[in-house]
């Protein structure tokens, strides 16, 4: 008993931490892509990699609420190539006032697949994977139903969410404050006080009760499937502010771009420190997950890879860090729970 | 799954179970033929029967690696079949060069890539514990990304073998080759998946993984093997895809990842692993081939076809998976 009591400084306490290690990977990450990037601290080039950033980040914070709530959304990516779809089908460029339709559209869609997903894994108990699987399809078809093609308009005022600078009739104060302060930036922080809100309130703790153990969730009184429903529907939401950069980025929509985006969230998500079993893990976990899966894909950049060899190496980063961060979890565990039990 | 099986007429009961669906199946078969006949001219005539027939084979082999993995439970789904066979039939077209003498040399390399590809997926899904759905999708993207590497080296040149093309593409009368094939290939996975001790422990494995275990089985083991024979078929199916096609290209086996899953659902497998009824797996394929045909004749397109399978997939999933609490 004494020893555990023993007392351990605060600093010690944090170095233990499993949080630890991870900012340390974060850490040198960082500061190989500082090294190797030239101009990496000019403002332009981090607003450039913000913006490079920014779709992995917001997805992978999505995708850590539906699992941490013990599911998990393979439907994420094309979810979010529907929305676009949505986005510049309903968008007329000669019409600004369309895109106010267009993102009351686009936000109902997304509420939809929230929902439609929601019902499947709380409500149905369907094994997540598969349902969201079998709605990923729905979402591809009713995306090339809109756009067999990549294209279509998007009115001019969306590509402030992309950089103000762009948008004519701007402030000068706005485009200044654009350049140095990027709306991805802000979508994110969107994001995260999305999180910050949900976390402060009962739903937050029942998504880590819900996750952890279903069943004693369920007889402690709490209403799993709602708020599995939930955690879909927050998900929607980072989607959603996703979609919107996308558009503003790119002025068209596209049934099929958002496919490699699901796997590398979810295994942003994993190198975080979510585990996949749920119950554990935070958004900013996800955070710091999705900038080192960024960082690294930058590196690999940098490391001059012939474009044929890119996916290539994306694939197996993915699955090297999912393995690595579960064997690495699987160390920590007693022998006997880990697993001679299948 | 319900009570159904615990009921007083035990195997009686299980026995109704099993049919039950294989009837709703063939249900779903006639309704789509009706609804076709009734909306496209010349939708029933023998003819494009057999040859609906001859493409829904083709899901069938691939839902058979599926309903192998899924029957020895863990969740288990491969979704690396369809770039699995792809390579193979990349890989194998230019060794083959159209010359028979060459097929053998073809089939070795088409093990060896099944082999490496399956045992990969076992070991990281069984003994590294992933998800199953994960780790293969993230698999299928890595040999997407070795086809594109290798496409960008060298033009995909070849042919398959004629016996290949004999057994995959050509006709026997007015019956597709394949079709021989697929019904000798059907009583084996049968009587082996329901009368031999693999079997058995296959079953044992995704029905109760806990009661194997104490039983003597070595559950890990089993569910790796189950990946190792699923990568070995999607790579021995390659070659027949090459064969029925006559040229190998990029994409060729990826459009069927999706029916193969969606036709073992609709076959009535229990996702939860532990039983294979591979009767009911065909009849699912021969469900979805007809429900493209009636698709892609309404001038729907491809976009209609995954909003059919998905929708399929979500209600079928609802009836046969969904578990609603009983308040």
């Amino acid at each position: 008993m004494s020893r555990r009591n023993r007392r351990i400084s605060p600093l010690g306490r944090f170095i233990g931490k499993s949080e630890f290690s991870r900012l340390a990977i974060l850490a040198a990450m960082f500061t190989l892509t500082a090294v190797l990037q030239q101009n990496f601290f000019e403002t332009k080039a981090i607003v450039r990699n913000i913006n490079a950033f920014m779709p992995l980040i917001l997805m992978t914070m999505g995708q850590a609420v539906v699992i941490i709530a013990g599911g998990l959304d393979l439907s994420a990516g094309t979810a979010l190539s529907l929305l676009t779809c949505v986005l510049t089908t309903v968008m007329k460029k000669s019409d600004p006032l369309t895109g106010v339709y267009a993102l009351a559209a686009a936000f109902a869609v997304a509420m939809a697949i929230g929902v439609i997903n929601g019902v499947g894994i709380g409500y149905l108990r369907i094994p997540p994977v598969i349902i969201t699987f079998a709605t990923s399809y729905l979402w591809l078809g009713i995306g090339l139903f809109l756009r067999p093609v990549p294209g279509g308009e998007a009115v001019d005022w969306f590509r402030a969410f992309y950089n103000a600078g762009l948008v004519e009739g701007v402030p000068a104060w706005l485009k200044a404050a654009g350049a140095v302060f990027p709306p991805a930036l802000v979508l994110i922080l969107i994001g995260c006080a999305l999180w910050l809100i949900v976390a402060r309130t009962r739903t937050g703790r029942y998504l880590y009760a819900v996750g952890g153990n279903n069943e004693s969730a369920y007889v402690s009184g709490i209403n799993t499937a709602a708020v599995q429903m939930r955690a879909c529907l927050i998900n929607s939401g980072f989607i959603f502010l996703t979609a919107l950069f996308f558009v503003g980025q790119n002025q068209s929509g596209d049934a099929r771009m958002g496919d490699p985006l699901t796997l590398r969230a979810i295994a942003s998500a994993v190198v975080g420190g979510i585990a996949l079993s749920g119950g554990r893990g935070s958004v900013f976990s996800a955070l710091v997950g999705a900038l080192i899966i960024s960082f690294v894909n930058k590196i690999i950049f940098f490391a001059n890879i012939p474009n044929a060899f890119q996916p290539l190496f994306g694939g197996l980063i993915v699955v090297l860090a999912i393995a690595g961060s579960q064997a690495y979890a699987l160390s920590g565990k007693r022998s006997v729970e880990a697993g001679r039990l299948p | 799954m319900s009570g159904g099986i615990l009921r007083r007429e035990g195997a009686l009961g299980k026995f109704y179970l099993v049919y039950k669906k294989l009837i709703i199946a063939l249900g779903l078969i006639l309704l789509l033929f009706v609804l076709g006949e009734l909306t496209v001219s010349n939708f029933l005539s023998l003819g494009q029967i057999l040859l609906t027939v001859k493409l829904a084979s083709f899901i069938a082999l691939f839902a058979l690696c599926q309903m192998i993995v899924i029957a020895a439970g863990g969740s288990g789904l491969d979704l690396s079949v369809g770039y699995t066979a792809t390579m193979t039939a990349v890989f194998t077209a230019s060794i083959m060069d159209a010359q028979n003498a060459n097929l053998w040399k073809a089939v070795l390399v088409a093990l060896g890539v099944g082999l490496a590809v399956g045992l990969a997926n076992g070991l990281l899904t069984a003994y590294v514990k992933l998800p199953p759905l994960v780790v293969t999708l993230a698999m299928s993207n890595i040999l997407q990304g070795v086809v594109n590497v290798y496409t960008a080296g060298h033009a995909i040149t070849g042919r398959p073998s004629p016996v290949l093309q004999i057994v995959a593409a050509k006709t026997t009368g007015i019956v597709p080759n394949i079709l021989f094939l697929l019904a000798l290939l059907a009583p084996i996975v049968m009587v082996v998946l329901y009368r031999t001790r693999w079997g058995m422990k296959l079953f044992g494995a995704g029905a109760n993984p806990t009661a194997a275990y104490l039983s003597g089985v070595n559950v890990r083991l089993v569910r790796c093997a189950a990946f190792i024979l699923s990568g070995v078929l999607a790579s021995l199916i390659g070659l027949l895809l090459l064969g029925n096609m006559g040229i190998a290209f990029k994409d060729m086996g990826s459009n069927y990842v999706m029916p193969s899953i969606a036709a073992v659902v609709v076959g009535g497998v229990s996702l939860g692993g532990g039983d294979g009824n591979y009767l009911g797996v065909i009849l699912g394929a021969v469900f979805l081939q007809t429900l493209t045909n009636l698709l892609v004749a309404l001038g729907w397109g491809d976009a209609g076809k995954w909003v059919g399978f998905g929708v399929v997939l979500y209600v079928l999933l609802i009836v046969y998976v969904g578990n609603r609490r009983s308040r």
